[in-house]
C-alpha cells in the first residue's frame, strides 16, 4: 500500500508539484501554442493573457502575466466592466490558490475512516470509474433522487445543472438561500425580476441596508460607491457594526438586527405622510399603493424608533432626504440578505421605497440575464422525467422560492429526517456546505449518513476531507469554462497556465462522468475549446479572437423598460402573488426574536481578504492579518470582566467555540461578531487548518418560510471567559 | 502619455477602504516574501468612542522623497534617486548597516532579519515598481486600486489635482497636502479627512532631515585640518621648548600640568 | 612630579579565581549564538525588528565603547603633545584598553551589520555625505593608530627593543592624528544622529550634537582613566594606585563636565526646547537622571579636593559619572528615539550574549596584556633614547 498517502506526504506531494513547474523554464507546448496563436506571448512565451476571475462569484476580467510557463501577476481587465482594470485582494492573490502548495492535483480516493483524512492517489479511469459505480448502485437500489447534487454559483453550473438533470434527481442544493433568498424573492414579488440593476451614474443618495461593499467587496460596484461619496453623494448605512462601508457613510446607523424592516416601514410613511413620492410614477407604474398607504400608516419615524434604536428625527430626515434626491436616490437591496426571518420582508419594504420615489430607469435598471441570449450550446436531449418531491420542501413547503434557487439548510435537514424519503449518495462541486450551512453538527451528521460522497474541488477543503472521492478541478487559471455573460459581452476564461498535475476541468470531468453513467447525449462537446464553438457558432464569432480579444460581443436586446414580469405588469407595492398564497402582501411588522438577558445577537459577514469558505488557504490573503477573533463592544466587555485578547468561549442553543476577543468601540453593545470562514476541519489545508474557529457551528437553522432563506443573526449567543 | 518628468503619486484617504489590494498585488508584482511587505497599511484603527467613530487608512510606503535622507545617509551609497522619481537600490554594494532605516524620516526601508550570511541579507523598499514604469505600466498598487484612492503621473499635475479637490470641498479634506512640502518634499502626495497622524504619518518638517547632516559634514573636513594645524603647532612649540629648557637644565614647568585637564 | 612605580612589570599575577573560566565561558556561549545568527541571522537571536534596527548592540557595544575608549587620546594628547610627562604612567594601560575597545567595536559590528563580509566596501563604495562612513572609516584608521601607539611597548614585550625604538619614531605624528581622528570620531556618534531630527527627541537631538558628544566624551574619558586604574590596582595587587596622578586628572573633571553642562543646558534654552524640561514624561526623566548622574554628582564630587584624595570617593566618582554618561548614549542611540509602531523593543539574552562574550574577550585580553606587557612600566626610558 505504498499509495496511501498520510497528510504529510501529501503536503509534500503538493509542494513538490509546484515546485517542479518552477523549475520548467519551457511554456507548456498546449496553452503556450493557444496563447501564441491568439497574439498574446512573444517567442519568449511571456506575455498578457484575459481570462476571468474566479476568487469570489463577481467575476472580474483579468489578464494574467505569464512567463516561462508560470503565471506570475494577474492585473485587471481594464476592457471589463466588473474590473476596470482592478482587481481587489483575492484577485490579486488568485496566484497563490492556484499555487497552493496543498492543491490536490490528482483524483483522491479514501482508505480510512470518513473524516480520518486517510486517501491514496487514484488514476482519473479509477476515480471516475468508482464514482459512476456507485451513482449506479445508488440509482439502482433506491431510485435517482437517492443522489443529492449541490453546487455553488460558477461558470460551469450549467453542465452541473445538465448532468444532475440528466441523472434524473430533483435534489439540487445551491448556496442562494445561505446567501440572497430574501433578496431575489421580494424583487419577483414586486419587480418580477431576480435583481434589477443598479446605476450609480449620477447618485444623490444611497441607503445601504447591512451591504458592507467595502469588504464584502464587489469589485466595480465598491469603485462606484466610493466615486459617488467622492461626488458628494450622501450614503446612510445600516449595519450593528462600523464597517469599513460605514466608516464612509455620512450617517452610520447602528441599528437593533433584525429592525431594518422596522426602519424602512417609518421611511415609506414619511414618504406617503408628507406625499414626498413620484405621483405620476407611482399612478403610471405600480399597483396596490393605497393599502399600502394605509396599511404604513401606523409606522411612523417615533414607532420605529422605539424598535430600531435609530431617533426618529433622523429616520424623517432621511426620508425626506431620501424623496429629495430622487430619482437620484437608492435603496441598496442587499445580497446576503440572510438575516432574519424577517428580512424578506425588509426587502420588500426596499423594493418598495425604490418604487415610491420613482427611481426606475435612473438609479435602477433592467439587468440583462447571465443566460447570455444568441449564444449557442450543445444539443441537448430531453431530461428524464422526474417524479419524486424534493428533499428541500420546494415547491411543498416553499412555494415561492424558484426551483433552480431552493433551500439547501432545508435539504440537509430532510437528510437527516430522511422526510420524505432517504437520500444515499452526495455529489458536490466547487461547495463547502461543512462550513457554509448553519449548524455543522447537523451538516456533519447528513454527510454521515450518505453511503457515498464525491467532491470536486482544488484543495482538500472540508468537504472533500469529509468525502469518499475527490475530484481535483484544474484552477481557474488553468482552465476553459463556459462564456460569462456580463451586459452585451460574453467573456472567455481560458487557461493560463497548463493545468498542474492531473487536474481537469469541470466540462471535462461532467463530460467523463456522463458517459459513464450512459447520458453521453447529454455532453456533446469533444472537448471545452469544442463547447465554446458551439457557444460562439450562432453569433458567427471567431474562437480566436475570442481568445485574443477576450469576449465576444452580443446581439443586443432592447426591451421595454418600464415593463414587469409580475402578474399585473406592473410594479407591485402589494404583491398579488403573496396575497393569492396568504401571505402578507404589504410588508407588515413582526417583532423579530431577540436575545434573552445575558445573550448577544451573533453577527456574521465578509472580510475585505476572504471569499466564503474557500480562501483560507491561500497564504497571500493571510499577509499581516491577525487570525479573527471575536468582537465585543468595548464597554460591554469590560462590564462582562472581559478583555481584549482573552480566550472566550460562545455558545448557542446548537454547540460552542472558543475563540480569541476584540474589545471595541466598533460594534452595538448587544451584538458580537465573528468572520466566517475560519475553523476549518480538513487538516489537508496546512495555512488554514487550526486558524480561527467557525460561527457555523453556532448559528441554528431558522429558514424564512416564503423566501426559503436562512437567518444567520437570528441565533443568540453567550459569551464567557474560556 | 507623455513622458513624466517626475513621477508622483496622490493619495486620497477618503477613497481608501483599507482591502489591501494594494500591498497583494505589490507582493505579488515585486515578489515580497511572506514576512515582508514593501506597503503596510497604516492608521487602521477606530477611533471615538461608539457610535461617534472614525476611521482612517492609507498604503505607507516609500515616499520617494525629493531630497532623499537614505541616499545621504548610506555609507556606500547603496541608494540613488532617479531623476523621474524613483529612489533606488543597489544590492552589490549594501553592508547592511541599516543606517538608512533610522535616517529615513519615514522609517521605511526594511530589512531580512532572517538572512545569515550566505543568505545574502538586504534592505528592501518600494521601487516604484520602475520594472513597469518602464513598459508604460502603472505601479501595480495604484492599478490594482479598486477605489482609485491612489493616483500615479506628473508631481506637478498631481499636486494642482490635490488642491483642486481640497478647493471643492474644502469641508471634507484637512486643507493640507503632505509630501509637497514636506521633507523638503516627496513623490508620494497624500490628502486626508483625518489629521496626518492618524494616518501613522510623522511629524517632519519642510526641510529634509539630511540638511544639518550634510551641513555638519561640510564643516568637518576644514575643522579637522584646522584641529591638526593646532595641535602640530602645540607639538612643535613644546618639543623646541622643551629643547630649550633642557639646554637651561631646568625643571619642567608647573604650568602646563595645570592645563592638562583644560585642554580640548 | 615624580611618582613610585612600585615594581618592574611582569611579576603580576592572577590570584587563583574563577574569573578567566566565566569569561572563558562566556565567550563560548557569544560565539556559539554568534554562529546561529551568521547561519540564520540576525533576527534569529535578537528582538530587533523594523521598528527597532538598531539595539542594545549599537547603543552599549558601539556607543558606550568608543565613549569609554576616549581616555586614550586623552591621555596621548596630554602626554606627547602637552608633554604632561607625569601622566606617562597612566598611558600604556589605557591605549590598550582602547585597542581593546576599538577591536571589540569591529567584533560586535561583525555581528551587527547585516553583510559583515562587505565591510571593505567601505573603502570602495565611498559616499561622503554619510556620517556612518565617517564612523567606519575613523574605526579603521584609529585602530591602525592605536597599534602604532602601542607597537614599542608590544615590541618590548617580545623583546624586540630595537623595534620598539623605531616605531617610536612614529609616535607623536601618529598621536596627532589620533587625536584628530578620535575629535571627528566621538564627534561622528553624534553626527550620526543629526540625520535622525523627526525620530530623536528634542531634549537631545540638536544640531550641536557632534559637539555634544566630544565634549561629554572628555569626561567619560578622564573618568575611564580613574576607572581604570582604580580596577587595575586592584586586581593587579602589586600596581599601586597613583593616587596623586588620578587626583590631577579627577581635578579636570569639574570644568570637563561644567563646560558639558553650559553647553547643553544653552542649547536647550536658546532653540526653545527647555519647554519639554518637565513636560516630556518618561523622556523627561531620562534626561534629568543623565544629568544629575553624569553631570551634577560629579561637579560637586570632584569640586572638592578632598574627595579628589580619596580613592574610594575617586572610584565612586567615576563610576557615577560613567553611568550617568552612559545613559546619555542609550538616550539617544535608544530610549530617546521615536518609533511609528509602537511595538516594544526588549534586548534578548542571545543579544545580551554577545556583548558579555565581547566584553569578556576584552577583559581577558586585557589580563593578559597586563601581564606579558610592560604596561605600567615608565617607559620614559625609551622615549628619552628616541
Ligand atoms: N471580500 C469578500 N467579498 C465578497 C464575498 C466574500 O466572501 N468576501 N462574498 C460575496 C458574496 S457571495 C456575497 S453574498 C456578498 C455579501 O455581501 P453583504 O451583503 O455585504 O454581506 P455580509 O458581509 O455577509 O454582511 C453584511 C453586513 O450585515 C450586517 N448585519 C448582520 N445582521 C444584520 C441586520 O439584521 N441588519 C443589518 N442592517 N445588518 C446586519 C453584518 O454586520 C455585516 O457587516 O459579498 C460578496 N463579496
Ligand atoms: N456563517 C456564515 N455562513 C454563510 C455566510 C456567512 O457570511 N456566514 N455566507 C453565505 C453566503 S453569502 C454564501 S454565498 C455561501 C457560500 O457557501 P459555499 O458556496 O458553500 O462556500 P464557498 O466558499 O463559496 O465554496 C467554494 C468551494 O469551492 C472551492 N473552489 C474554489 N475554486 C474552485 C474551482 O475552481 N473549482 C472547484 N471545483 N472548486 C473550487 C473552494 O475550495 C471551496 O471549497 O455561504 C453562506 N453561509
Ligand atoms: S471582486 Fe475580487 S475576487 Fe471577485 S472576481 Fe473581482 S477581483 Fe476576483
Ligand atoms: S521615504 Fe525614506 S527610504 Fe524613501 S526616499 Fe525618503 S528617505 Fe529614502
Ligand atoms: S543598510 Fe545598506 S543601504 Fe542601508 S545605509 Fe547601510 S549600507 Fe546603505
Ligand atoms: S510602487 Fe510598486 S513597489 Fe512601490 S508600493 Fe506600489 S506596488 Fe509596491
Ligand atoms: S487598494 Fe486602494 S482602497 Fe485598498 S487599501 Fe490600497 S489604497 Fe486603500
Ligand atoms: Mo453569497
Amino acid at each position: 500500500m505504498e499509495q496511501t498517502v498520510s497528510r504529510r506526504d501529501f503536503l509534500k506531494l503538493g509542494g513538490a508539484a509546484a515546485g517542479a513547474l518552477a523549475v520548467g523554464s519551457f511554456v507548456p507546448p498546449r496553452v503556450a501554442q493557444a496563447a501564441l496563436e491568439a497574439g498574446h506571448l512573444n517567442a519568449q512565451g511571456d506575455g498578457y493573457i484575459p481570462s476571468v476571475c474566479e476568487m469570489c462569484v463577481w467575476r472580474c476580467g483579468l489578464l494574467a502575466k505569464v512567463k516561462d510557463g508560470r503565471v506570475v501577476k494577474l492585473d485587471g481587465n481594464p476592457d471589463h466592466p466588473h474590473s476596470k482594470g482592478k482587481l481587489c485582494p483575492r484577485g490579486q492573490a488568485g496566484i497563490m490558490t492556484t499555487y497552493d502548495p496543498d492543491r490536490v492535483l490528482t483524483p483522491l480516493i479514501r482508505v480510512g475512516s470518513r473524516g480520518e483524512g486517510k486517501f491514496r492517489k487514484a488514476s482519473w479511469e479509477e476515480a471516475l470509474d468508482i464514482v459512476a459505480q456507485k451513482m449506479l448502485e445508488i440509482r439502482e437500489k433506491y431510485g435517482s433522487e437517492a443522489m443529492v447534487f449541490s453546487s455553488t454559483h460558477n461558470l460551469s453550473q450549467v453542465q452541473f445543472e445538465n448532468f444532475l438533470q440528466a441523472f434524473g434527481s430533483p435534489n439540487y442544493g445551491t448556496q442562494r438561500s445561505l446567501c440572497f433568498n430574501a433578496m431575489i424573492v421580494s424583487n419577483l414579488m414586486t419587480y418580477g425580476m431576480e435583481e434589477p440593476a443598479r446605476n450609480y451614474d449620477n447618485l444623490q443618495y444611497i441607503i445601504y441596508t447591512g451591504r458592507n461593499l467595502a469588504e464584502a467587496i464587489s469589485n466595480s460596484e465598491t469603485g462606484e460607491m466610493i466615486a459617488a461619496i467622492d461626488r458628494g453623494a450622501k450614503m446612510v448605512c445600516l449595519d450593528p457594526r462600523f464597517t469599513k462601508t460605514a466608516a464612509k457613510a455620512t450617517d452610520w446607523l447602528p441599528i437593533r438586527p433584525g429592525t431594518d424592516l422596522a426602519f424602512h416601514l417609518a421611511l415609506i410613511n414619511v414618504i406617503i405622510e408628507e406625499r414626498l413620492y413620484n405621483q405620476a410614477f407611482v399612478e403610471a407604474y405600480t399597483t396596490g399603493f393605497d393599502e399600502l398607504a394605509a396599511s404604513t400608516k401606523p409606522y411612523t419615524p417615533d414607532w420605529a424608533a422605539e424598535r430600531t434604536d435609530v431617533p426618529a428625527e433622523t429616520i424623517a430626515r432621511i426620508g425626506r432626504e431620501f424623496a429629495a434626491a430622487a430619482p437620484f436616490a437608492l435603496a441598496h437591496n442587499g445580497w446576503r440578505t440572510s438575516n432574519f426571518v424577517n428580512s424578506f420582508q425588509a426587502e420588500r419594504a426596499i423594493t418598495i421605497l425604490n418604487a415610491l420615489v420613482g427611481n426606475w430607469g435612473t438609479s435602477m435598471v433592467h439587468a440583462g440575464g447571465e443566460e447570455g441570449g444568441g449564444l449557442g450550446k450543445p444539443p441537448q436531449p430531453p431530461y428524464p422525467r422526474i417524479s419524486a418531491q424534493r428533499l428541500d420542501g420546494v415547491p411543498w413547503m416553499y412555494p415561492f422560492v424558484p426551483l433552480k434557487i431552493g433551500v439547501f439548510q432545508q435539504l440537509r435537514d430532510s437528510i437527516i429526517d430522511e422526510n420524505p424519503y432517504k437520500a444515499h449518495g452526495w455529489f458536490i462541486s466547487r461547495q463547502n456546505p461543512v462550513l457554509s450551512l448553519p449548524d455543522r453538527k447537523k451538516t456533519l451528521a447528513a454527510m454521515a449518513s450518505m453511503d457515498f460522497i464525491a467532491t470536486v474541488d482544488v484543495i482538500l477543503n472540508d468537504t472533500a476531507w469529509f468525502s469518499d472521492v475527490v475530484l481535483p478541478e484544474a484552477s481557474y487559471l488553468e482552465r476553459y469554462d463556459p462564456l460569462a455573460v456580463v451586459g452585451d459581452k460574453a467573456y472567455i476564461r481560458q487557461p493560463v497556465i497548463e493545468p498542474q498535475g492531473e487536474a481537469k476541468s469541470a466540462l471535462w470531468i461532467y463530460k467523463e462522468l456522463g458517459s459513464r453513467l450512459g447520458m453521453s447525449e447529454f455532453f456533446q462537446y469533444a472537448d471545452e475549446e469544442d463547447y465554446i464553438k458551439q457557444q460562439l457558432a450562432p453569433l458567427g464569432a471567431s474562437f480566436d479572437s475570442l481568445r485574443s480579444q477576450g469576449y465576444v460581443e452580443l446581439p443586443g436586446e432592447a426591451g421595454d423598460q418600464f415593463q414587469w414580469q409580475t402578474p399585473s405588469g406592473k410594479i407591485e407595492l402589494k404583491s398579488s402573488t403573496l396575497e393569492s398564497a396568504g401571505f402578507a402582501a404589504i410588508p407588515t411588522w413582526s417583532e423579530p426574536p431577540a436575545p434573552a438577558e445575558g445573550q448577544f445577537y451573533l453577527l456574521t459577514g465578509k472580510g475585505a481578504r476572504q471569499t466564503q469558505f474557500g480562501t483560507q488557504n491561500n497564504q497571500l490573503l493571510h499577509k499581516y492579518d491577525d487570525e479573527p477573533r471575536l468582537w465585543m463592544n468595548a464597554k460591554t466587555a469590560k462590564a462582562q470582566g472581559l478583555r481584549d485578547g482573552d480566550m472566550v468561549q460562545v455558545a448557542s442553543e446548537v454547540g460552542s467555540i472558543y475563540v480569541r476577543l476584540l474589545a471595541t468601540e466598533a460594534i452595538r453593545p448587544d451584538c458580537v461578531y465573528m468572520m466566517p470562514g475560519f475553523g476549518h476541519l480538513s487538516m489537508g489545508l496546512t495555512t488554514a487548518y487550526g486558524l480561527g474557529s467557525s460561527d457555523s457551528d453556532l448559528h441554528v437553522t431558522y429558514t424564512d418560510p416564503i423566501s426559503g432563506g436562512q437567518a444567520l443573526t437570528q441565533t443568540f449567543v453567550t459569551v464567557q471567559k474560556a | 502619455m507623455a513622458t513624466i518628468q517626475q513621477h508622483a503619486y496622490l493619495f486620497d484617504a477618503t477613497r481608501c477602504i483599507d482591502c489591501r489590494a494594494c500591498m497583494i498585488a505589490c507582493s505579488v508584482e515585486n515578489s515580497v516574501p511572506m514576512n515582508d511587505s514593501y506597503i503596510w497599511v497604516t492608521g487602521s484603527a477606530v477611533m471615538g468612542e461608539y457610535p461617534d467613530l472614525r476611521r482612517a487608512t492609507m498604503p505607507y510606503h516609500c515616499m520617494h522623497c525629493l531630497e532623499p535622507d537614505c541616499v545621504s545617509a548610506c555609507p556606500v551609497g547603496a541608494w540613488s534617486k532617479r531623476e523621474d522619481g524613483p529612489v533606488l537600490y543597489d544590492e552589490d554594494k549594501c553592508i547592511g548597516c541599516r543606517y538608512c532605516m533610522n535616517a529615513c524620516p519615514f522609517s521605511v526601508p526594511h530589512f531580512d532579519w532572517d538572512k545569515g550570511l550566505f543568505g545574502g541579507a538586504l534592505m528592501h523598499k518600494c521601487t516604484m515598481c520602475v520594472q513597469r514604469l518602464e513598459v508604460g505600466q502603472e505601479p501595480a498598487c495604484v492599478q490594482t486600486c479598486p477605489t482609485e484612492a491612489l493616483k500615479f503621473g506628473e508631481r506637478e499635475a498631481l499636486i494642482a489635482e490635490a488642491h483642486s479637490r481640497i478647493a471643492a470641498h474644502p469641508e471634507r479634506y484637512i486643507d493640507h497636502v503632505y509630501g509637497e512640502l514636506e521633507n523638503g518634499g516627496t513623490s508620494y502626495l497624500i490628502l486626508s479627512h483625518v489629521p496626518f497622524g492618524e494616518l501613522g504619518l510623522p511629524d517632519v518638517g519642510v526641510t529634509p532631515v539630511k540638511n544639518v547632516s550634510e551641513a555638519a559634514m561640510r564643516a568637518t573636513i576644514p575643522l579637522a585640518l584646522g584641529w591638526g594645524a593646532v595641535l602640530t603647532g602645540v607639538t612643535v612649540g613644546m618639543e623646541l621648548n622643551k629643547q630649550r629648557k633642557d639646554k637651561a637644565g631646568k625643571e619642567e614647568p608647573a604650568e602646563v600640568e595645570a592645563a592638562a585637564g583644560g585642554k580640548r | 612630579m615624580k611618582i613610585d612605580i612600585a615594581v618592574p612589570s611582569r611579576l603580576y599575577h592572577f590570584r587563583p579565581n574563577p574569573l578567566p573560566v566565566i569569561l572563558v565561558a562566556l565567550m563560548a556561549i557569544g560565539l556559539a549564538v554568534a554562529m546561529v545568527r551568521f547561519a540564520s541571522g540576525i533576527g534569529a537571536i535578537s528582538n530587533l525588528s523594523n521598528t527597532y534596527p538598531w539595539g542594545f548592540w549599537i547603543s552599549f557595544d558601539i556607543y558606550t565603547g568608543i565613549a569609554i575608549s576616549s581616555g586614550a587620546f586623552l591621555l596621548a594628547a596630554a602626554v606627547y603633545i602637552f608633554e604632561i610627562r607625569s601622566l606617562r604612567p597612566l598611558l600604556m594601560p589605557t591605549i590598550l584598553t582602547a585597542l581593546l575597545g576599538y577591536f571589540m567595536e569591529v567584533l560586535a559590528l561583525m555581528v551587527d551589520l547585516g553583510r559583515p563580509e562587505r565591510i571593505f566596501n567601505m573603502l570602495f563604495y565611498q559616499n561622503f555625505t554619510s556620517w556612518m562612513l565617517v564612523v567606519g572609516l575613523c574605526v579603521m584608521i584609529y585602530l591602525a593608530i592605536l597599534a602604532v601607539e602601542i607597537a614599542p611597548i608590544f615590541l618590548r614585550g617580545l623583546k624586540q627593543d630595537k623595534w620598539a625604538h623605531f616605531a617610536r619614531r612614529f609616535i607623536k605624528p601618529a598621536v596627532i592624528l589620533g587625536v584628530v581622528v578620535s575629535t571627528i570620531h566621538q564627534g561622528s556618534l553624534g553626527a550620526l544622529l543629526l540625520i535622525q531630527s523627526a525620530k530623536l527627541h528634542p531634549l537631545w537631538w540638536t544640531p550641536l550634537l557632534p559637539v555634544m558628544f566630544f565634549v561629554s566624551s572628555i569626561s567619560i574619558g578622564l573618568a575611564m582613566v580613574i576607572f581604570e586604574s582604580s580596577m587595575t590596582s586592584r586586581y593587579f595587587k602589586s600596581h599601586h594606585l597613583e593616587i596623586k596622578l588620578l587626583a590631577k586628572v579627577a581635578g579636570a573633571i569639574p570644568y570637563a563636565v561644567g563646560i558639558y553642562a553650559v553647553l547643553r543646558f544653552a542649547q536647550l534654552f536658546l532653540s526653545g526646547n527647555s519647554q519639554y524640561l518637565f513636560s516630556s514624561g518618561l523622556m523627561s526623566v531620562l534626561f534629568w537622571v543623565e544629568i544629575v548622574i553624569g553631570v551634577v554628582v560629579p561637579f560637586i564630587l570632584f569640586i572638592s579636593p578632598r574627595n579628589r584624595a580619596d580613592p574610594r570617593t575617586l572610584l565612586i566618582g567615576a563610576i557615577i559619572l560613567l553611568v550617568g554618561m552612559v545613559l546619555n548614549r542609550f538616550n539617544v542611540s535608544w530610549f530617546g528615539i521615536h518609533r511609528l509602531q509602537e511595538v516594544g523593543y526588549v534586548p534578548s539574552l542571545a543579544e545580551i550574549s554577545i556583548s558579555l562574550a565581547i566584553f569578556s574577550f576584552g577583559i581577558l585580553a586585557f589580563g593578559l596584556g597586563a601581564r606579558y606587557l610592560p604596561l605600567f612600566e615608565d617607559s620614559d626610558a625609551i622615549a628619552e633614547r628616541a
